[in-house]
This record gives C-alpha cells, structure tokens and sequence, in this order.
C-alpha cells in the first residue's frame, strides 16, 4: 500500500515524505513503550505539522494496533 | 476517546463511543460483563509497565490468558497455540468474539495514549443474555484459522477474519473508517481527509505493523 501510494503521488516507497523523520519517530513510540519518548515524538511532531495532523497521524497507529491483533489472533495470512 | 476533545474529528469520537458501547453489550456467545472483562485485562496488557512473558498465563482462565498473549505479545501467536486454546475452550467461536472485543477496545486505548489524553473508562455492563447472533453458514477457509462465514476465502483474510459473529465485524469496520479510511476509499490511492496524505497515513501504517512483526 505504502508503493501503491507512493507511486501514485509520483514518490518512490514513501522517500523524502514531508514530516517523515517526525511521523516514523511518532509510530515507534506509540508503539514503544516509553511514555517520555512518546511524549516527546507527539510534541515534536505536533510542532512541525500541527495537532490535527498529530491526532490523525495517531488515529492512523491505533487503527494498525487494531489491525495486527485482528491478524495475528486469526491467522490472517 | 470517549468525550469530545478539541482538535479530535466528531466521527472518530463517535466512533470509538460506539466501539466502548459494543464491548459491553451482551455478545453472540458472551454476556456483557464477560466481554467487559475481556476489554479490562486488553487494556491492562497494553498498559502493563511490567509485563508477564508470552508463555505465561496471569489470569488463569484460558479465555483472559488470551486475551492478555494477543492484546500485548500478539506477534508470538502460532496456529498450533490456537488450536491448543480451541481443544480448552471447546468453541472456536469464543476466541472470535474475544478477538472482537480486544480489537474494540485497543484502538480506543492506544489512541488516548498516543495523543496524551486520560485513558477513558469503560462503561458498566448491559445485563443480558449472549444473542447467538453468528453468520447464516460458517466454514473452515484457507486464509485464517478461525471459522469464517460462507463462502470463505473470496475477500482478504483481515476481511474475513471476524465474518463468523457480524456484530463483531462491524465494530471492526467502523472503527477503521474513522481511524484510517473505508474499504472503498482504499482503493483509491490518493484518498486522504486532507491532513495527512495517503502516502503519509501508509507510512504510518507500515511502520506499525513492521515494530509489531505482523506481515498481513
């Protein structure tokens, strides 16, 4: 999906995306479980590109926990 | 998220409401204070600072020992732990609707977490009896270890995953509407809600699922 996207916004496997450094460190620490790192990647992030970008970008992470759990607990492969 | 918060989309509020609402609600085969259970100890994994190991059991009880292996070590499931829990629990389908309520209920948690706000309290349990309400016809499929509702494997094995008990299935879907976007704007690959770009919202999404090894 990240390709498909990518390509259809002429990128090539989400390179040199705005906000990139900031929404990757933002997903590991959802995804961490470190609340001052976390703490730090939603303010940095939240600095750069603002907080409805933030919450979205957010919504997006909690959207994947969901989907990996609905993965792995029926063996969706 | 379940009171309106400010720089926080409407649908998405309504949506994880609608999600808390659904888990403690009386189920197909479980009663709404056995799934609100199951919502307590997916939240306390998710939270837990101090882990158990995967291959221990805390709760000994086969249903929340689960629970709490899927809702925070859920890369470590195998078929073959599915199908020892299946010989416990004697019906395939619990573990469905277990699934169902964890995937009701992380989102909810993880999304309050991940934006700093108070995690919100699940409601009380709605008295009543389980529905029984399951797909017409259930089957084996290829895609998923779980039974799934007929014709099985004609959709994606994330689509069909909890197809067996519809209720389940439409929680699931609701919630990815708000959170990320509907099955039809998938396909179109520059769909977005105007902040985030596509590319960006898939960037998220592959990063998530590659830390937590899962490869759907």
């Amino acid at each position: 999906m990240l390709s498909w996207s990518s390509a259809a916004e002429g990128r090539q496997d989400g390179a040199g995306l705005e906000f990139e450094a900031e929404l990757l460190e933002f997903t590991d620490a959802i995804a961490g479980y470190d609340d001052a790192a976390l703490t730090e990647a939603r303010s940095a992030l939240e600095r750069a590109a603002g907080i409805e970008f933030m919450v979205d970008a957010a919504a997006v992470a909690a959207n994947f926990e969901m989907m990996t759990r609905v993965a792995d607990g029926t063996g969706a492969y | 998220m379940i009171r309106d918060v400010p720089h926080v989309r409407a649908d998405l509020v309504m949506a994880h409401r609608r999600s808390f609402d659904h888990v403690v609600a009386a189920g197909s085969l479980l009663t709404g204070a056995e799934r609100r259970r199951i919502a307590e100890v997916a939240v306390a994994a998710y939270l837990d600072e101090s882990p158990s190991p995967p291959w221990e059991r805390p709760y000994g009880e086969p249903l929340l020992d689960a629970t709490y292996r899927l809702s925070r070590h859920a890369g470590t499931l195998t078929r073959e732990w599915y199908e020892a829990l299946v010989a416990e629990l004697g019906e395939p389908l619990c573990w469905v609707e277990a699934v169902g309520v964890v995937c009701a209920t992380v989102p909810v948690v993880a999304l309050a977490r991940a934006i700093g706000l108070p995690q919100p309290p699940i409601p009380d349990a709605v008295p009543g009896q389980p529905t029984g309400l399951q797909a017409r016809v259930i089957e084996s499929g290829s895609l998923n270890w779980v039974p799934v509702a007929a014709p099985a494997d004609q959709v994606a094995p994330v689509v069909q995953a909890l197809s067996a008990l519809p209720a389940e299935w439409t929680n699931l879907w609701q919630l990815a509407a708000a959170q990320y976007m509907s099955d039809r704007q998938m396909d179109d690959p520059r769909w977005t809600r105007g902040t985030l770009s596509r590319a960006q919202m898939e960037l998220v999404a592959w990063r998530l699922a590659l830390v937590r090894e899962c490869h759907f």
